[in-house]
């Protein structure tokens, strides 16, 4: 129970006044990050080339306590009336209130620590044009959600940790071959009646980045009358969504390696697709495995260049584990490798090239017919920045 | 749980890479003892009342580094990692120079003058 006394120490801890450098005397920062690429599929021998994004940073300093932060995002160039494609939409605009130089608080629309592209997703920091296929449809970067978050370290590292309380997922919304993705909000008219918890420790050893995540929500965003109708259990976590995740990064000299994986678990998924129909998975997996090697890093010459050179294996399936009323889907069950290069003229501007070899399951004739061929392969020339 | 809590967290500041050396301010500037550099290189001196860490670094020559642990892209607060230092806002990563190796920053971390008198290393913060 938060005493009076408590209240008044936080408020006295929070509110004091503080010595700040001369940047945070109020300021503004603007900056951005953006993508384009080619891309060729093999099979059905077409090509498409697209801006895919193009996203701002507006962010405020208020003081040294108090900053605002926010990311908009257009995808894919251009929304127009009536035509299908293309989103603009904010990636995040959250408050963030500094409470001291190992603790902060946020609150508004942000991203959640979950997967390592779900944070940390400019163009120049990963490689290969797009982002992992598990970290798109498994965890469904960037997911971000209307909450507070709380984040700490110790003693400035190396152990960091982070919690938050934020809106939960629509299972209404839940597309059959994407996951939950379609479940998000992203701040948008969130039902605020279904809740979600998620929770993640970052442990850096020497070169060596560690972390461990989760997330814990309901899904059922319908009120509690029509909830009952459907027989789907509601309230803040009914019907839930449980993701667990971890991941290892690793970086010294020339070479980078990092591996992920991460488990989606819908106990319920049988009380949901009796209600919607949309063929809810039970369970969900995908992990990846990437080395990388940059060529540039012993050539005195070259730097501040970069030439790495890379290779990923991902193993996803977005439905390991069907309930009774679903069916399965073997080209969910799909293996991708994916190798090129990413070359960095300077450390925020990136061109890419890498030609990704896609294996899945075999189509079920129950779901839907006409040709399918288990394997293909893609050919992406891009190019991404940021500021 | 309070207890377990504290006990938990004085048990992982062991586990900390870089020392932390708690102050106060001197008016417009931070005084350490020199004796602290005799374990280690790097330090982190947080002071009462001001909003970020510093770095503080003896270098090969004698002198001290002392670099403001605040992202030069988006001001956030950077956290010790390995041989630098990170910001978990956008995936900024600064060497213990204070030299960008990974954007989006593009702008070194800010340096403060320092000075060495008597047995103190003064910072000023300017």
């Amino acid at each position: 129970m938060l005493t009076r006394y408590g209240v008044l120490v936080f408020s006295l801890t929070f509110l004091s006044r503080t010595s700040s450098p001369a940047q945070l005397q109020e300021s503004t920062t603007i900056g951005g990050y953006g993508n384009a690429f080619y891309q060729r599929d093999a099979n059905q021998k077409k090509s498409t080339a697209d801006v895919e994004r193009f996203v701002l940073f507006l962010g405020h300093s208020f003081n040294a306590k108090t900053s605002f932060v926010s990311e908009l995002e257009i995808e894919d160039a251009k929304v127009s009336g009536g035509e299908t494609g293309g989103e603009v939409a904010l990636e995040q605009a959250y408050l963030k209130f500094n409470i001291d130089p190992d603790h902060y608080f946020t609150a508004g629309l942000f991203i959640p620590r979950i997967g390592i592209l779900n944070e940390n997703h400019l163009p120049n920091t990963f490689n290969g044009n797009a982002r992992t296929q598990v970290e798109t449809f498994i965890l469904p970067s960037t997911w971000r959600e209307l909450g507070i978050g709380f984040y700490g370290s110790i003693n400035s590292g190396p152990f960091n940790y982070s919690a938050a309380i934020v809106n939960g997922l629509n299972s209404e919304a839940f597309e059959h071959g994407s996951g939950i993705r379609q479940g998000r909000f992203e701040g948008r008219n969130a039902s605020a009646n279904n809740l979600a918890i998620t929770g993640a420790l970052q442990f850096n050893i020497g070169n060596i980045k560690t972390q461990v995540s989760g997330y814990y929500g309901g899904s059922v965003a319908a009120e509690p009358q029509q909830a009952d109708t459907l027989g789907l259990a509601s309230g803040m976590f009914g019907t839930p969504v449980i993701v667990g995740e971890a991941d290892v990064q690793f970086e010294s000299g020339a070479f980078s390696a990092k591996i992920l994986g991460t488990i989606v678990s819908i106990p319920d998924a049988a009380n949901i697709n009796r209600a919607y129909a949309n063929n809810a998975p039970q369970t969900e997996y995908g992990a990846y495995a990437e080395v990388a090697y940059n060529l540039f890093q012993n050539i005195e010459e070259a730097k501040p260049q970069q030439l790495n050179l890379f290779v990923r294996y991902e193993k996803l399936d977005m439905n390991a584990s069907i309930p009774y009323n679903g069916t399965i889907d073997a080209t969910l069950n799909q293996g991708h490798l994916t190798t090129g290069l990413s070359y960095l003229p300077l450390n925020n501007v990136v061109l890419k090239a890498d030609v990704r070899f896609v294996r899945t399951g075999n189509q079920n004739p129950a779901i839907s017919s006409g040709p399918y061929e288990t394997s293909n392969t893609f050919i992406t020339l891009g190019f991404g920045f940021s500021f | 749980m309070a207890i377990s809590a504290g006990a938990l967290t004085a048990e992982l500041s062991s586990c900390s890479s870089l020392p932390v050396y708690r102050t106060a301010m001197n008016g417009n500037a931070i005084t350490v003892p020199l004796s602290l550099f005799g374990e280690g290189d790097v330090h982190i001196i947080r002071a009462d009342n001001y909003g970020y860490d510093i770095a503080l670094r003896q270098e090969q020559d004698g002198s001290y580094l002392a670099l403001l642990l605040l992202c030069t892209h988006a001001a956030t607060q950077l956290t010790s990692v390995g041989d630098g230092y990170s910001c978990n806002l956008h995936g900024s990563k600064f060497d213990r120079h204070g030299v960008v190796t990974h954007g989006p920053a593009e702008r070194p971390l800010k340096r403060f003058p320092t000075g060495v008198s008597a047995n103190s290393i003064v910072i000023s913060l300017g």
